[in-house]
């Protein structure tokens, strides 16, 4: 449908085959050069918020675990920091190092998940199969650590649901050796390899100044320079006793939020296997039900997508008054209307990759 | 560091609101937390461009109903914002019969879909939003329909119109079976 002489629009979505998940793009189109997009939500709006209400506090670790598959690990855990705040509970130091273990381990599966499907876009199959297999390593890591591949079932209020011990510790330990000298070798792959940097450098262009107009999180913010990450900016569980870097770049393309997630793999690899040196023995729960007494709580952690929040408001029942989160994507999806402005129609698939966007989260 | 920027925002925030509705608390890794006491929404139009003016990133805006199951009336607003690495949360309370609320997206871009979020999910009008269509519910449906009970046994009582059908087969001859008669 022509909307100009010069212009017209391109729809893409809701389902689309670039698309994991159902989102419309108007996007308004001059030749091959996107002009304007315009985005329409709602395709898989699920009223969590609302179940969540309606669930005392136990069941809604379960029903946050399911907001996200990618982020799995991340909701239940910020859902249980926001309980134990407004609980006044304290997590015993063998439980918040297991709950670091969690969150890292879904983190390098998930970034190896989102930089696999950009090869796939730029059409370097052989290297997204190659990345997809090398994820595998983490997602057997899953499964023989906690019984699951994607829904870990790790956190409970209080601590934690599956220890860790020797044997599986060295099992764990094992697959972060296979995995270092791959996360190596991918990195050097996407840094030089001429079709990547051809299709991916300079493309999606999100300034340091439009980063921080639009509130973005996670890696798109900090490939813009934005260096923020909620594990040392406002530390949780065991992160102020690690040390790790943060991970950050300036060029804000496509090609450095990739480089920037295969960075911060490897820098996961680096703190499970601290959390695995340094872990004290003790306890994984505290004991007992806990009683949420009335008041509000504000948990964060940084999810592999960015930072999440949560808010919890409770009237004293045995279920919340309101619950309600934010994830990573929600602050990310606008700022595509700067990304995509002036790209060409081959790139729209990937500059959309390259915010790692999940829709179920966002619509919830 | 951290008492750096509560002074900050105390400060900040002086003018518009005495220190005792300020409440501070912390987690157990010492990350602070500001509540700033419900107050009007127009308390808004101030309290924005000063947190602004610090640098503040909006988190997220949760709209609730001081009774989640609606027996009484009575909505609020809660903004959580950043403040380098401090998390300030400011509450209104909403007029009863008219819920209202002036939108921030003048000084926090991304209050932009919060604010179109709540208005369809609690039924509550933004003033002077910079785009305020619908953001995941359709715009045929009424605001706040979610957050409405609708008995089951109004969902299962097998009413149904022939809308749908008349829509499928405009131009045709419609079935028999799609005319409701059979109901």
């Amino acid at each position: 449908m022509s909307t100009t002489p010069s212009t017209y629009t391109l729809p893409v979505g809701p389902m689309h085959v670039a698309l994991e998940e159902p989102m419309y793009f108007n996007i308004q189109v001059e030749g091959e050069t996107v002009r304007s997009v315009d985005l329409a939500a709602g395709h898989v709006h699920r009223g969590m918020e609302a179940l969540a209400m309606n669930r005392n506090y136990f069941q809604n670790v379960t029903l946050t675990e399911r907001v996200c598959s990618l982020c799995s690990n991340s909701h239940p855990a910020t859902y249980c920091m926001a309980v134990e705040n407004l609980s006044g509970l304290f997590v015993p130091e063998r439980a918040r190092y297991l709950r670091v273990i969690a969150d890292e381990v879904k983190r390098v599966a998930s970034h190896l998940f989102n930089v696999g499907i950009m090869a796939h876009l730029v059409g370097f199959d052989s290297l997204f199969m190659h990345v997809m297999e090398v994820r595998e390593i983490m997602q057997d890591a899953k499964e023989g650590v906690y019984g699951n591949r994607m829904n870990l079932g790790q956190c409970v209020i209080g601590g934690c649901r599956t220890d860790i011990d020797a044997d599986t510790a060295a099992f764990l330990r094992g697959q972060l050796e296979q995995l270092k000298p791959q996360l190596d070798e991918i990195h050097g792959v996407y840094e030089r390899d001429p079709l990547i940097r051809a299709r991916t450098q300079g493309i999606g262009l999100l300034s340091q100044e439009e980063a921080i107009r639009h509130g973005v999180v996670g890696p798109v913010a900090r490939a813009s320079g934005v260096v923020y990450d909620i594990r040392a900016k406002a530390p949780y569980a065991v992160y102020p006793d690690l040390d790790f870097e943060v991970q950050s770049d300036t060029r804000g393309d496509v090609h450095s939020r990739a480089l920037l997630r295969l960075r911060e793999a490897a820098e996961s690899v680096r703190i499970i296997e601290q959390c695995l040196d340094m872990i004290p023995d003790g306890p994984i729960a505290v004991s007992g039900m806990v009683t949420v007494p009335p008041g509000e709580s504000v948990a964060r952690t940084e999810a592999p997508r960015g930072e999440v929040v949560y808010y919890l408001r409770s009237d004293g029942s045995d279920t919340p008054q309101r619950l309600k989160w934010r994830v990573p994507t929600y602050m990310n999806w606008e700022a595509l209307q700067v990304m995509m402005s002036g790209c060409q129609v081959a790139d729209i698939p990937l500059i959309v990759n390259s915010i790692d966007p999940c829709i179920s989260c966002t619509e919830r | 560091m951290k008492k750096n920027i509560i002074h900050s925002v105390t400060q900040a925030l002086s003018p518009f609101c005495d220190q005792d509705i300020v409440r501070w608390t912390y987690d157990v890794n010492d990350n602070a937390f500001a509540w700033i006491a419900p107050g009007s929404p127009d308390t808004l139009r101030t309290i924005a461009p000063a947190l602004a003016g610090l640098q503040a990133r909006l988190l997220t805006i949760t709209a609730y109903r001081r009774d989640k199951f609606g027996r009484a009336d009575g909505r609020e607003i809660a903004y959580h914002f950043d403040i380098d690495g401090v998390v300030a949360t400011v509450t209104v309370l909403l007029d009863d019969e008219f819920p209202r609320v002036p939108s921030i997206a003048h000084w926090f871009k991304n209050a932009g879909w919060n604010e179109r979020e709540f208005a369809e999910l609690y039924g509550i009008e933004i003033i002077d939003h910079p785009d305020p269509r619908r953001l995941f519910v359709d715009k045929d449906l009424d605001a706040d329909i979610l957050d409405r009970l609708i008995p089951l046994s109004t969902l299962m009582n097998g009413a149904s119109t022939t809308t749908l059908w008349e829509k499928v087969f405009a131009g045709k001859q419609m079935p028999e079976w799609a005319k409701g008669e059979l109901n």
